[in-house]
């Protein structure tokens, strides 16, 4: 059985500039693939096809937006916990994420606000590689008050 | 050469029909889903656990709402093709064929559950001018979409931008 989280992180607990874990994601070639064509539904050649991938300009089969998207939005319930509720992400590609990549995603309370009866805080995150940026944005989420 | 942009105005703001997913939303795809990210949430995968949160069983993760819509790889859609398709055509036939993705942004309404059917509107946003970019020369394209379930109910609003390009190396390889 794989253990799933269930740690609770509170609004009343965070503060504006807390720091996210850092987390790091291999990028193997199966996760560009597998993410395109198993997780996405996304055949577009270029996510797992190498010459085409070369016709297009790349190094090699990369990841698609909806997978980076994807590992964005388990970053941050990661941290939050299941009770963590995502309201949107802002997602701006910059370099690819390539087979042999190794994905560093950070990120920082930007804002703490209430709307409605909604308990939220903003989020500013970057994933790099070793080219340098590949996903940068923001994303808003809503936890419980806490004590 | 560039394309007029009284050609794009054509396609600018003119909604699809709907188009609904050819799959519910399932334990099986959100389990795929949840394999390739490694995304432990237990209100994606745990009966148990999400029977007692206020959604009274598992969701779909949020993120997931376009995979519902996707185009199959096979048998292609029979019908019009709608205002993105076309765009695409018309730019594909200018020699600007490839595409790659740059932005997505989304914000989530209601959350989706197994059984829910997915439906999507979309429509082109915006072009901007012809932009020379490091792969070639090229149009930024940018999508609205807007996601609903079989309650009308609205699921998640995105803005899609993508970047239209004549690869150099493409152009490189067929002037050989």
């Amino acid at each position: 059985m794989i253990e799933t989280k269930s740690s609770v992180l509170n609004w009343n607990d965070v503060t504006v500039g807390d720091e996210l874990p850092v987390h790091e994601r291999e990028i193997t070639a199966a996760l560009v693939a597998g993410g395109a064509i198993s997780a996405t539904r996304d055949y577009q050649d270029v996510h797992h096809d190498y010459h085409a991938a070369r016709l297009a300009g790349a190094d090699d089969i990369f990841m698609n937006i909806l997978t980076t998207n994807g590992l964005i939005g388990k970053y941050i319930t990661d941290w939050t916990g299941p009770t963590g509720e995502l309201k949107s992400i802002q997602l701006r590609l910059a370099v690819p994420n390539y087979p042999g990549d190794i994905l560093v995603i950070t990120g920082k309370v930007l804002r703490k606000f209430k709307e409605n009866s909604n308990h939220l805080i903003e989020i500013e995150y970057l994933g790099k590689n070793k080219q340098g940026n590949h996903a940068k944005g923001t994303a808003i989420i809503s936890l419980p008050i806490g004590g | 050469m560039a394309i007029a942009e009284k050609v794009f105005n054509n396609y600018t703001g003119v909604d699809s029909e709907p188009i609904v997913g050819v799959d519910a939303v399932c334990e099986q795809m959100i389990r795929h889903w949840t394999e390739v990210m490694e995304d432990t949430n237990p209100l994606y995968s745990d009966p148990q656990y999400a029977e007692n949160t206020k959604y009274k069983g598992i969701i779909a993760p949020p993120m997931q709402v376009q995979v519902y819509t996707m185009n199959p790889l096979w048998p292609k859609p029979e019908r019009e093709p709608n205002s993105m398709e076309s765009l695409l055509k018309v730019m594909a036939e200018e020699g600007y064929s490839t595409i790659v993705a740059t932005e997505q942004n989304q914000e989530y309404f209601t959350p989706m559950k197994p059984g829910d059917r997915i439906s999507q509107v979309v429509s082109v946003k915006e072009v901007s001018p012809e932009k020379q970019t490091a792969r070639g020369p090229g149009y930024f394209v940018t999508f609205a979409y807007k996601f609903t379930n079989q309650n009308n109910d609205i699921v998640c609003q995105q803005t899609f931008t993508i970047l239209v390009y004549k690869s150099t190396v493409a152009v490189k390889e067929e002037s050989k």
